[in-house]
This record gives C-alpha cells, sequence and structure tokens, in this order.
C-alpha cells in the first residue's frame, strides 16, 4: 500500500509539474498584453516599459520560466500583479471555501441520489423511475448558474426562505476568524453561534444548487450498477441458497458501489473546477470566483497559481479515491 | 456545467420501460425521446438561420421603456436598457447554435481523424497523443476555457477554436477504442490478403466502421458548446455586448432578479436549458436506435 502511494504520489507530481510548464508557456504565447491592461492603453511609453520591467515581462520567457520554477521550488508561488500580495496567501484564503461548499453539495448529492437510485433500480418502470428519468435527462448538462439565479428568485424574493445572494456571511454579522477559512468550521471552532447559523443560512441555497445539478448522474450510475448486480448470478445464488434478505441487500449494494464510487471521485475533482459559476451567483469568494479574476485581470501568477493548486487537489482526490476503491472491491488490488 | 460521465453501456438506457423489442417494432415518430430531440434542435437551428430575420424587433437597440414586465408589445417583458427580450432570445441561436455546432463538427472531425490514427497506427506517438488528451480531460474545464478565450481575445473565431481544443479530447477516446476493437475483425484481415495498403485499410474500411460513437456523440456536444459558451459570457469571458447571447443575457439580468425582475433572465435561461436537453435527447435517442437496431 505504501509503495503504491509513494508511486502515485511520485506520477502525480509529474503531471502537475507538466501542467504548469504548458500553462506557463501557453498563457504567454497567446496574444494578451497584460501590461496594457494594468498601466491603461493610453499610457505612454516609459510608463509602459516600467511596468513591463517591474513585472519581469521585460526578461526573456525563459528567464521569466527560470525564475518562477525558483520561486515554485521554495514552495512560492509568486505575487499577484493586480493586488501585490503573495498568490499562496489568496488561494489559502479562497481555497476552504470551495472545498466547503462542493464538500457539502456533494454530501447533500450522495444522500439523496444513492437511495432513489436503488430505489428505482428495485422497480424499473415504476412511477419514480419515470420521474427521475426525465430528471436525469435533463440534469448533468445545465446552466447552474441560471439555476442559482432562479433559486434565488423563489427562495430569497418569493418565499424569504434564504437570505440575498451577497457572500457567506450578512453585514451585520462579524464573520469568526479565519482558522480553517471555511465559514462553518471556524465559527464551531470559535463559539461563535450565531456566526454558525448565519454561516448556514448562507450557504444551503448555493449547495442545494449544486447538489441539484449532480444529483443526476449519481441516480443514473446507481441505478445503472445496481440493476446489474441485482440481475447477477451471484445474487441469484444467495437468493436461491436461502440467505435472508437483509444479506441479499448487503451483497448487492457493496457489489454496486465501485463505478458509483469512481463517478463520485471524478465529479468531486470537477467540481472544483465547476463550482465557479456558482460561486460567481452567490458572490462567494472561493476559488472559482479567484480564479474568474485572475483570467479576467490577465494575472499570469495567479492563473498559474489556480491551475497549480487544482491539478494538485484533483489528483489528490483521485488518489483518495483509488485508495477507497481497493477497500471496496479486493480484486483491485491486484 | 457540463458533468463527465462514464461511457454508456449499450442496451442499459434509463428508459428501461421500453423493451429493445418495442422498440424495434415502434415506429420513429412514436418514440418520445427522438420526437423531443428533434423539434428542438430543428427550432433552433432554424432560430440560427432565421431568427434575427423574423424577431419583432432589432435585439441591439433600445425599443421599450426599461425593465417592462411581459405584455402584448413585448412578450417577455424589456430589459433594464429596454431592448425586447424575446427579440434578444431568438436571436441569440445565430452566436450560440452557431458556435457550438462549428466547434463540435470541427472537435468531432479532427478527433475522429486523430482517434483512427491513434487506434490503427499503435505506437510511442500514440502513447503520447493519448497521455496529453488524458491532461486535458482530467483538467477542469471551464477554467481552461476562460483562460483561452480571455487570453486570445474574445471573439468568435477564439471562442469556437477554444471549444474544439476542448472537445477533440473526448472523440479521439471514443474513436480510438472503437477502432481498436474494429482492426481486430477479420474483414480487416480479408483486406489485407488482398492486398490493400495500411492507409486503405484504415480510412476505407476501419474509419467507416468506427464512426457511430463519434456521431452519437456530435449531438450531446453541441449541447455542451451552447452551455459553455454561456457560461464563459455569464462570467465576462465570452461574447461581447451588446451582442443577443443566452449566458450574456441571464449576467445582465442577475443582479435585478434580487430586485423581482425575473423575466429577464427566465426566457434565456428557459433557451439555454431546453436546447441542451433537445440535442442530449437526440443523441440518446439515436444511441438508443443503434444498439437496438
Amino acid at each position: 500500500m505504501g509503495r503504491y502511494v509513494l508511486k502515485r504520489g511520485a506520477i502525480g507530481l509529474i503531471q502537475a509539474l507538466g501542467i504548469t510548464i504548458v500553462v506557463f508557456f501557453v498563457i504567454r504565447a497567446l496574444p494578451a498584453d497584460p501590461v496594457a491592461r494594468l498601466v491603461g492603453f493610453n499610457a505612454t511609453e516609459d510608463v509602459y516599459a516600467q511596468a513591463q520591467a517591474s513585472l519581469g515581462l521585460d526578461q526573456s520567457v525563459w528567464s521569466q520560466f527560470v525564475t518562477y520554477m525558483s520561486g515554485l521550488v521554495r514552495g512560492d508561488l509568486g505575487v499577484s500583479w493586480v493586488t501585490g500580495s503573495s498568490i499562496f496567501s489568496e488561494i489559502r484564503s479562497a481555497l476552504p471555501v470551495t472545498l466547503q461548499l462542493i464538500t457539502l453539495a456533494f454530501a447533500v448529492a450522495l444522500l439523496v441520489s444513492v437511495p432513489i437510485g436503488i430505489a428505482t433500480a428495485k422497480r424499473p418502470g415504476g412511477k419514480l423511475d419515470k420521474a427521475v428519468f426525465g430528471y436525469g435527462l435533463f440534469a448533468g448538462a445545465q446552466p447552474e448558474f441560471w439555476w442559482g439565479l432562479l433559486f434565488i428568485f423563489i427562495f430569497y424574493y418569493t418565499l424569504g426562505l434564504a437570505p440575498a445572494p451577497l457572500g457567506e456571511f450578512a453585514p451585520s454579522v462579524s464573520p469568526p476568524p479565519e482558522i480553517t477559512g471555511m465559514s462553518l468550521v471556524d465559527s464551531l471552532i470559535t463559539g461563535n453561534f450565531a456566526a454558525f447559523v448565519d454561516a448556514a443560512w448562507h450557504l444551503w441555497l448555493p449547495v442545494m444548487t449544486l447538489a441539484f445539478i449532480v444529483s443526476g448522474p449519481i441516480i443514473k450510475m446507481t441505478r445503472q450498477s445496481m440493476s446489474r448486480v441485482l440481475g447477477s448470478e451471484f445474487i441469484l445464488y444467495q437468493q436461491a441458497s436461502g440467505l435472508p434478505s437483509s444479506q441479499v441487500a448487503r451483497s448487492t449494494t457493496r457489489a454496486s458501489l465501485p463505478p458509483v464510487v469512481t463517478l463520485a471521485g471524478i465529479l468531486f475533482g470537477f467540481l472544483l473546477g465547476g463550482a465557479v459559476l456558482v460561486e460567481q451567483v452567490f458572490a462567494f469568494n472561493g476559488l472559482g470566483s479567484y480564479s474568474v479574476r485572475a483570467v479576467l485581470n490577465l494575472d499570469y501568477p495567479a492563473i498559474q497559481g489556480t491551475v497549480l493548486i487544482i491539478t494538485i487537489v484533483s489528483l489528490l482526490v483521485y488518489l483518495v479515491l483509488d485508495l477507497l476503491l481497493a477497500a471496496i472491491d479486493p480484486r483491485v488490488k491486484n | 456545467m457540463t458533468i463527465p460521465t462514464s461511457p454508456p453501456v449499450p442496451g442499459e438506457h434509463p428508459l428501461e420501460d421500453l423493451s429493445d423489442e418495442k422498440l424495434k417494432t415502434k415506429r420513429w415518430y412514436h418514440d418520445v425521446l427522438l420526437v423531443t430531440g428533434l423539434v428542438i434542435v430543428t427550432v433552433a437551428l432554424f432560430l440560427a438561420a432565421f431568427g434575427e430575420a423574423i424577431a419583432p424587433y432589432d435585439p441591439t437597440i433600445p425599443v421599450g421603456p426599461p425593465s417592462s414586465p411581459p405584455s402584448a408589445a413585448h412578450w417577455f417583458g424589456t430589459d433594464t436598457a429596454g431592448l425586447d427580450v424575446f427579440s434578444r432570445v431568438i436571436s441569440a441561436p445565430r452566436i450560440d447554435v452557431t458556435l457550438a455546432v462549428s466547434a463540435a463538427l470541427l472537435s468531432g472531425i479532427l478527433g475522429t481523424f486523430i482517434g483512427l490514427m491513434a487506434g490503427f497506427y499503435r505506437g510511442p506517438l500514440s502513447a503520447l497523443i493519448m497521455r496529453i488528451s488524458d491532461v486535458l480531460q482530467a483538467f477542469p474545464v471551464f477554467i481552461l476555457a476562460m483562460v483561452l478565450v480571455a487570453l486570445s481575445g474574445r471573439n468568435l473565431t477564439n471562442l469556437i477554436f477554444a471549444l474544439t481544443f476542448l472537445y477533440t479530447p473526448i472523440f479521439i477516446r471514443l474513436t480510438r477504442a472503437e477502432v481498436m476493437t474494429q482492426r481486430e475483425r477479420s474483414y480487416v484481415e480479408a483486406a489485407r490478403a488482398s492486398g490493400n495498403s495500411e492507409w486503405t485499410i484504415a480510412v476505407k474500411h476501419v474509419l467507416p466502421n468506427s464512426l457511430t460513437p463519434s456521431l452519437i456523440q456530435l449531438s450531446v456536444t453541441v449541447g455542451f458548446g451552447i452551455l459553455l459558451t454561456a457560461g464563459l459570457s455569464f462570467v465576462g469571458a465570452g461574447v461581447r455586448p451588446p451582442n443577443p447571447e443566452w449566458g450574456l443575457m441571464i449576467a445582465n439580468s442577475a443582479p435585478q432578479i434580487v430586485l423581482g425582475e425575473w423575466w429577464t433572465s427566465l426566457f434565456p435561461g428557459i433557451a439555454v436549458s431546453l436546447t441542451v436537453v433537445g440535442f442530449a435527447a437526440l443523441s440518446n435517442a439515436i444511441e438508443r436506435r443503434v444498439a437496438t437496431s
């Protein structure tokens, strides 16, 4: 096991390095002018040259690359061209916001969809199955930003059951000090109950929006995998041998889990980037909003940092996923 | 957002109350999924061509009082600038649908060809291509798209290139998998025995037999493209205002929704949602027919 993790870690490191290098050169090959963006298009040549020098863009691409990589080796992601603060600390406070959002959305989606998927597999063609089919057809590829807005209109404007989409806390609530960066966790640690309630109040709608979108594929996959197992010979054999139905149910569930876990892992990695639009709609300062700002401001170090961090986090997710799969399905180990 | 799922297993489709036997004997126009898909796709393509011509108002100039709710004069109401929402919604396919169809076709052609080569001639180059497309597919599509479009300039050509670049790996993967099973078939051996060159075998014999997965994928990719374009425009990294484009319309109306102005975002949103469902349904229906035929 230890050797496997080490090997995967090494491969992951090479992949992350590869992506970093590609992104570094690709964004410099594209015809954008970050200097003009910073100083304005009417800036005099002197001002332009000065800004260019201060960003290091007067150097050759290779020497820029050497500078960046030697920073990376020391764990330094560079400094934002727009805000002037360290990319590492900016991402350090943005990433937990996204992680909290997608983890919750994910938990909700799994808790709802797996039982639904199992129920539909048991009664194919039933009422629930038909209803779920309609939902499954469109969920999975939907404009989540629009659904977010629709939910805001329904739950905030019309019903008053959700707060205005203005971030993680109401302006009247003093947010807890940033420890982990996750609003719920931080307010719990500091025992700030009012902040905890407010954080949950601001989280439920974005969480539901994301869960609504990702549930479709999970239900589909659970149903597919479950019906395959239900029709398999080993379940028939268990039933024929007169095992109690609870035992049969347990075997069925265990045998149908691997594809669902695989999909879940893919979805989680995917949500890291997919949360961008939902964060924008609900004004959450997560990694998604950060990446939008970075791209629109042509803030190269910030773009590179975001890409690197997302790659590392998704590689970690895939690693955990594989270990989980090996635990569920002993055949995978070999 | 478009969620990657594992490739569907033939014969395992969600609507299994329609058994394979039933589907075979069924007339095509009784297939709800197929008809829904065809109707929506036809309307979308029609509007892409003639939407702007049949729109009651010019979609880019103010034609009424700002922020007025739906009425007889303005069926879908007007936005904050006084533009007619209905005219904009039906003019938008010119950009959204055209862009997505072009990108899907380009990536389909490119991906199928590369997939054919990578599957037929196996070697270090083919392994490298697969590695690259793996890495591309593993990376969050939306962020990559945003970087590509924003940095290369926000215009339609660049959007098409970015989408093509992002969707090509899907077609490579699908075609390659199919080619690898086809090349072991006896008809390939027969073709080889009768003296055909490897290139002829690949292009004339294996390619036509390996097209099905790509053709099925094509329609659903159009839907993905529409979604991605709308999303990019929503964050300000896609189509430029004041072009009529669904994502842009939703972005402009986002601040109004908390004030209760629902019509400016509801209608373009329904348009995106329905169009994507339509293209996905068509793919789904074709796939079922292929699987049962």
